[in-house]
């Protein structure tokens, strides 16, 4: 199936299965392996993108889906500079130990900071809820999305 | 990017290196590697816990259009044996099936639809044996044998110390309390699960890219059980998506190895889903744990009598060690004059026991913490009082009966707790409880050892090299998990070059580029293998500045002093760029090799060769002691951890944010062991195989940490410091168990605290007190 | 490879299932991709909702308030409509799944996978909600109650779709209450949960009462005991305790992964008390 859409701001025009899971047409048909896969069950975040802008799992997706809408990976999120300052706010205040989950955490307060400018702690424990991480106990990529809200790099 | 890399100073935080990549999705993990050409494998697993192999039917899975090969036990050329320590695991499955995760078969497929169908068409013919599922109970059966050829039977080993006058103390005791405590397997839940690619190419030469910790030992091992010349094989390990203990030996490597033998010159990968990790991968073990602890009226510890049996599941993987030093810190930083300690660690056909963060302490932690506050309450005492009573002081024998040396902060960090507001405000903040929840404030301390004790050497070879392009270059023996060592190495070399972190580059773990280091494990990888960098980098400091030094005919080399990117002769100010000095070395010299090895303790009091070979007693401890505010709802029994508190002494610090995010996360993971993880396993099959019924904390769950460093100078330690890794996931269960009992008045002998046990808990108290 | 459509209106949708009346459906994905992935279910060809305008958004039609079926969580929750009308909807999708589930997840999917679980069922009984069932040519009216006919199970037909779900309003109540108990406090499937909607007068009489429990039995509870018995009593800590024997002997839960039915039962009953906090 012929499906075009457009990923990270270029167009993709795309010859798949129909019912190919997305995250394996992201990091196996098109090599962005940014995108990680944990569990295949939604039960982890790790495979995160965002579809039209709105944080989706791409395990629970399939290629189907795709056809006309902007995708952004992590490696999308900033394409001019190097890097978002969300990006830089994580690397700051160590909120990366093994970075599996990282990916995925980055884009969930991508969106988190657009759509609310000032998230308090708690907010942002909620905002991050659905992305597991077994490394950092949370608390430091609380920090950094703290640090990235306010600008305090 | 406004990220400050150019401090060097020890003690400093400098972002992480590799968390540049990693934020941005760039780092390449072994699981990362995909090529069009590439052919997927996958793995029979048993699905049956003890069984005698009849025949395995392959026929169909052969046949089927996309499948390239599958292979059995048949196919292996070398021993078929993998372990760390007893070699008693096959690669697949020969003789008989000793749990539901063993390998069968392999099965090599041009794709994942394929390879999933053609697993699904393997059959195993087997003849059922008696399940061995009770580890107490499974050290008594002769007839009944995971291992048939074990000379302990089902034992794997067996550990017992006595000190003092053993139990006869007991009758010197004014109050002696007893109790028994039972924790469940925990899984590592790392969250990139077992991966690996590998290629054999026309030289013959098999190369592994794999999620490891141990890449040197991996390579043995493959070598071994393939039957491979070991200059053959070749491990590269990148950065691992999480380990925590669990990748500490083979996981699918020898399977990725014999499927590349098979189809020489094209890459084979093999990346288990989230399922076939819990069901193959190991835990840490689950325990059952009989405690008598006695004390006199004065609040002084006085004697203690332990038993307890770890479940190593089939396979020793590490079993053996992790009981012994479950033994050696059985009991606790304490000091008992007389003590009467036992351990078993047996095998069975449930999962795997392992290697895991804390290694066999925090069972024992959980009981011996649990008992202390039981003493405490019955001699009125406070739980901080009882404690700095009896915790140890350097030169105080611990309860294993050897002699504590290193820097000893457990006072310390008890004295800051007292301290603490959270300490002084608990009564406060356990009346403020609103309706229908009840609080309260338990506390933890403890000692967690560092390094591969007495006998295997805890070694590491550091290279360094000055490039050609003026740069230095570390060559890491030793792998970073995630824990973030590496950038500590580049902390350590830039230090002593006195060079911006950006002039330092980095050679990541691989058997034919770096050299063997030992395993990222046992809180040892900064202590040992900094050891041996710091040597290197003075080394080859000292060696530059000779050259220089004698090229312009300088009366020494204090005249010089290395500044980032130069060397400046001070006497006349003028100054030598190291890439133009660089040309001037010839490779002996602008590359130095060091070897380090840790120190062991020289007692050979009260601990036997066996336990000895299986790494007790240790040299040097860390020490922390916690705090947690803990709220129940008494509607439904679930407990919140509101605040924790950790006093940390690890010596000092190289850089506070690693140090600090090793704190989180191993708190992170004791909470999760404490109220949520609960690996069930019936009958020898796994029951919670997904993320939806094995619980590990989301950012809900767990509260904000506050960490507090002792700094105490290791004076071993490269810069004074020591092991941190481990020592802080140790803490969590017996803090929130002690949080429990005081809000509750109940004691909870099962792990984790879920909602469940505890309403059933104050539901029983009731019952009884009507 | 199996077929898969992405039809844009009802039209194609009546087209496709037509054709192929065996078609799967799936909305979100969150419950049926997982169940296909396990391999619990594998259809040879499926359909996905998502893009059909006409089965999304919430409007106000007279005393009613339609929700489309795949309406997503997260629309839900930033509504104003469902803010002002149905607080305890709300409260339960704001605990449902997580964030990124919730993107994904619509509460027409929640309603068909009709687990004791979902998190919209105990509210959605209580407030009688109605769900409007259609096909190519017909529609009917269908009361929750009678649409969920066993765990996992509708009276859904082959060539039916759910369409949307109606809801009357209702500014009687004065508590609008949902709590979940699970294993931990996101991305948790129910224990138990508890949904409650009271009318408590100015002197403290429970003039109305609904309640309803999920995970508690095979389907969502609401019994007649429990509200004849609140009706007219005084809003008190004592007539919340005394309603605790009569709500244990209307729960009928089971064992499994996740708790004991034991404890399931004392939960349920003990949730009721929770209420009290709403005293004023
Ligand atoms: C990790 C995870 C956590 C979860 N947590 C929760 C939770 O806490 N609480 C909870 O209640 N649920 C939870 N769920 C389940 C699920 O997310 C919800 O039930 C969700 O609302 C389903 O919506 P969906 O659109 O994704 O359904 P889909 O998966 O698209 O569909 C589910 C079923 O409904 C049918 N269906 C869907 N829409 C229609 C329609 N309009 N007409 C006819 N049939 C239809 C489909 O055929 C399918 O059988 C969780 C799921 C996951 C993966
Ligand atoms: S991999 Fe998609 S949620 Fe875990
Ligand atoms: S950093 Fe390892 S899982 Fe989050």
């Amino acid at each position: 199936m012929k499906i075009r859409f457009i990923l990270n701001g270029e167009t993709k025009v795309i010859d798949v299965e129909a019912d190919r899971r997305v995250i394996d047409v992201i990091r196996e048909d098109l090599g962005l392996t940014g995108t990680k896969e944990a569990c295949g069950r939604g039960e982890c975040g790790s495979c995160t993108i965002l579809v039209d802008g709105s944080p989706k799992l791409s395990c629970l997706m399939l290629a189907a889906q795709l056809e006309g809408r902007e995708i952004i990976t992590i490696e999308g999120i900033k394409k001019d500079s190097d890097m978002h300052p969300i990006q830089e706010a994580f690397i700051k205040h160590g909120a990366v130990q093994c970075g599996f989950c990282t990916p995925g955490m980055v884009l969930v307060s991508f969106d988190l900071l657009k759509r609310n400018k000032k998230p308090s702690r708690d907010e942002i424990r909620e905002a991050i809820s659905g992305n597991l991480c077994r490394c950092t106990g949370y608390q430091k990529i609380v920090d950094a999305i703290e640090a990235a809200a306010k600008r305090e790099l | 990017m406004k990220l400050d890399r150019k401090i060097v100073e020890i003690g400093r935080i400098i972002p992480r290196i590799d968390a540049f990549n990693k934020v941005r999705g760039l780092e390449k993990y072994a699981s990362d590697y995909h090529s069009k050409d590439m052919i997927w494998v996958g793995v029979k697993r048993a699905g049956i816990p003890h069984a005698r192999l009849k025949k395995i039917k392959i026929d169909k899975a052969k046949h089927l259009k996309g499948v390239i090969d599958v292979l059995t036990h048949k196919d292996v050329k070398g021993t078929n044996r993998q372990g760390v320590v007893r070699k008693d695991q096959p690669v697949l499955v020969d003789d008989k099936i000793r749990y539901a995760g063993d390998a069968v078969a392999l099965v090599l497929a041009k794709d994942k639809k394929v390879l999933m169908h053609a697993l699904s068409l393997i059959a195993i013919d087997y003849e059922p044996l008696p399940l061995i599922f009770d580890a107490e109970k499974a050290i008594n059966d002769k007839k009944n044998l995971v291992h048939e050829d074990n000379p302990d039977g089902n034992v794997l080993l067996h550990g017992k110390i006595e000190t003092g006058k053993g139990n006869k103390a007991f009758s010197e005791c004014d109050l002696v309390v007893e109790a028994s405590f039972e924790v469940p397997y925990q899984e590592h839940a790392y969250l990139e699960t077992e991966a690996g690619w590998a290629i054999l190419d026309s030289d013959g030469m098999l190369t592994i890219t794999v999620s490891t910790q141990t890449p040197f030992r991996d390579r043995s091992e493959v070598a071994e059980a393939l039957g491979l010349d070991i200059k053959k094989v070749r491990i590269i390990a990148p950065y691992c998506g999480g380990a925590f203990g669990g990748k500490d030996g083979i996981t699918v490597q020898t399977l990725l190895g014999l499927a590349a033998l098979t189809v020489p010159g094209k890459p084979v990968k093999i990346w288990l889903n989230r399922e076939e990790s819990f069901i193959s991968s190991v835990k840490r073990h689950q325990a059952r744990l009989y405690y008598k602890l006695g004390a006199k009226k004065d609040g002084k510890l006085h004697a203690l009598d332990v038993r307890f049996f770890y479940d190593t599941g089939p396979y020793d993987h590490l079993g053996g060690v992790v009981m012994a030093l479950g033994l050696e810190h059985s009991g606790g930083p304490y000091h008992i004059p007389n003590t009467n300690l036992k351990g078993w660690v047996v095998y069975t056909n449930n999962p795997i026991g392992g290697a895991f963060r804390a290694f066999g302490v925090p069972q024992v932690t959980f009981a011996m913490e649990q008992m202390v506050d039981m003493v405490a309450k019955r001699l009125n005492l406070s739980p901080l009082e009882i404690r700095l009573r009896n915790v140890i002081k350097k030169g105080d024998k611990i309860p294993i009966g050897t002699t504590m040396l290193s820097s000893t902060g457990i006072t310390d960090c008890l004295n800051i707790l007292k301290q603490h507001p959270l300490w002084k405000e608990r009564e406060r903040w356990k009346r403020d409880a609103p309706i229908f929840k009840k609080r309260g404030v338990g506390i933890a301390s403890i000692m967690h050892a560092m390094g591969y004790g007495p006998v295997v050497p805890d070694y590491a070879n550091a290279k360094i090299e000055l490039t050609e392009d003026g740069k230095f270059r570390i060559f890491c023996g030793v792998v970073d998990m995630g824990q973030g060592n590496i950038n500590s190495y580049m902390q350590i070399a830039a230090n002593i070059l006195n060079q911006d972190i950006d002039n330092i580059e980095l050679i990541l773990p691989d058997t034919e580029k770096t050299l063997s280091s030992g395993s990222s494990s046992a809180s040892r990888t900064t202590y040992t293998f900094g050891n041996a960098l710091i040597d290197a980098s003075k080394t080859l400091k000292e060696y530059i500045l000779n050259r220089v030094a004698d090229l312009i005919m300088a009366k020494s080399i204090d005249e010089f002093t290395m500044v980032p990117g130069k060397i400046i002769h001070l006497p006349t100010g003028k100054s030598f760029l190291l890439k133009e000095i660089t040309k001037f070395l010839n490779d002996s010299e602008r590359i130095v090799t060091k070897h380090y090895r840790a120190p062991v303790s020289k007692e050979l009091v009260s601990i036997d060769e066996r336990l000895r070979l299986h790494g007790i007693p240790h040299l040097i401890f860390s020490f922390v002691s916690h705090l947690a505010y803990v709220e129940i709802d008494e509607l439904t029994g679930e407990v919140e951890v509101k605040k924790y508190l950790s006093i940390t002494d690890s010596g000092k610090i190289i850089n506070p944010q690693i140090l600090e995010q090793q704190i989180h996360g191993a708190i992170a993971q004791g909470l999760g062991y404490a109220i949520y993880e609960d690996f069930v396993v019936e009958d020898g099959k796994a029951k919670t195989l997904d993320f939806s019924t094995y619980i590990i904390p989301t950012a809900m769950d767990l509260p904000d940490i506050e960490s507090i460093n002792v700094e105490l100078h290791e004076s071993s330690g490269p810069f004074g410091m020591k092991g941190a890794g481990e020592i802080n996931t140790n803490g969590p269960l017996p803090a929130v168990a002690n949080g429990v009992a005081d809000a509750l008045d109940i004691r909870i002998f099962r792990s984790p605290l879920t909602g469940e046990r505890i309403l059933m808990a104050l539901k029983e108290k009731k019952e009884m007190s009507n | 490879m199996r077929k898969l459509f992405l039809p844009k209106s009802l039209d194609e949708l009546w087209e496709i299932l037509s054709k192929d009346p065996d078609i799967s459906i799936y909305a979100g994905g969150t419950d049926f991709l997982v169940k296909m992935q396990k391999g619990i279910i594998n259809p040879s060809s499926i359909v996905c909702i998502e893009r059909i305008d006409e089965l999304k958004g919430i409007r106000e039609d007279n005393d009613k308030i339609w929700i489309g079926a795949c309406t997503t969580h997260t629309e839900l929750l930033s509504n104003h409509i469902i803010k002002e009308n149905f607080p305890v909807l709300l409260k339960a999708i704001k605990v449902l799944g997580s964030p990124l589930i919730r993107n994904m997840g619509t509460i027409g999917g929640n309603i068909c996978t009709a687990s004791p679980a979902g998190d919209t069922l105990p509210p959605l009984y209580i407030l009688d909600a109605e769900l409007e069932i259609c096909t190519k040519d017909s529609l009917s009216i269908v009361a929750i109650k009678d649409f969920i006919t066993g765990p996992g199970k509708t009276s859904l037909k082959k060539g039916q779709i759910l369409k949307g779900i109606f809801i009357r309003k209702n500014n009687n109540y004065t508590i609008h209450h949902y709590e979940k108990v699970g294993q931990r406090k996101a991305l948790s499937i129910a224990i138990v949960s508890m949904a409650a909607l009271l009318k408590v007068s100015s002197n403290g009489d429970i003039e109305d009462a609904r309640l309803s429990w999920g995970s508690v039995a095979p389907m969502v509870i609401r019994s007649n005991n429990v509200e004849d018995f609140l009706k007219g009593k005084k809003f008190s800590i004592e007539t919340l305790k005394a309603l605790k024997s009569i709500v244990e002997k209307e729960v009928s839960p089971i064992d499994d992964i996740r708790a004991t039915a034991l404890y399931r039962k004392l939960v349920a009953s003990n949730l009721v008390l929770r209420l009290i906090k709403y005293e004023i």
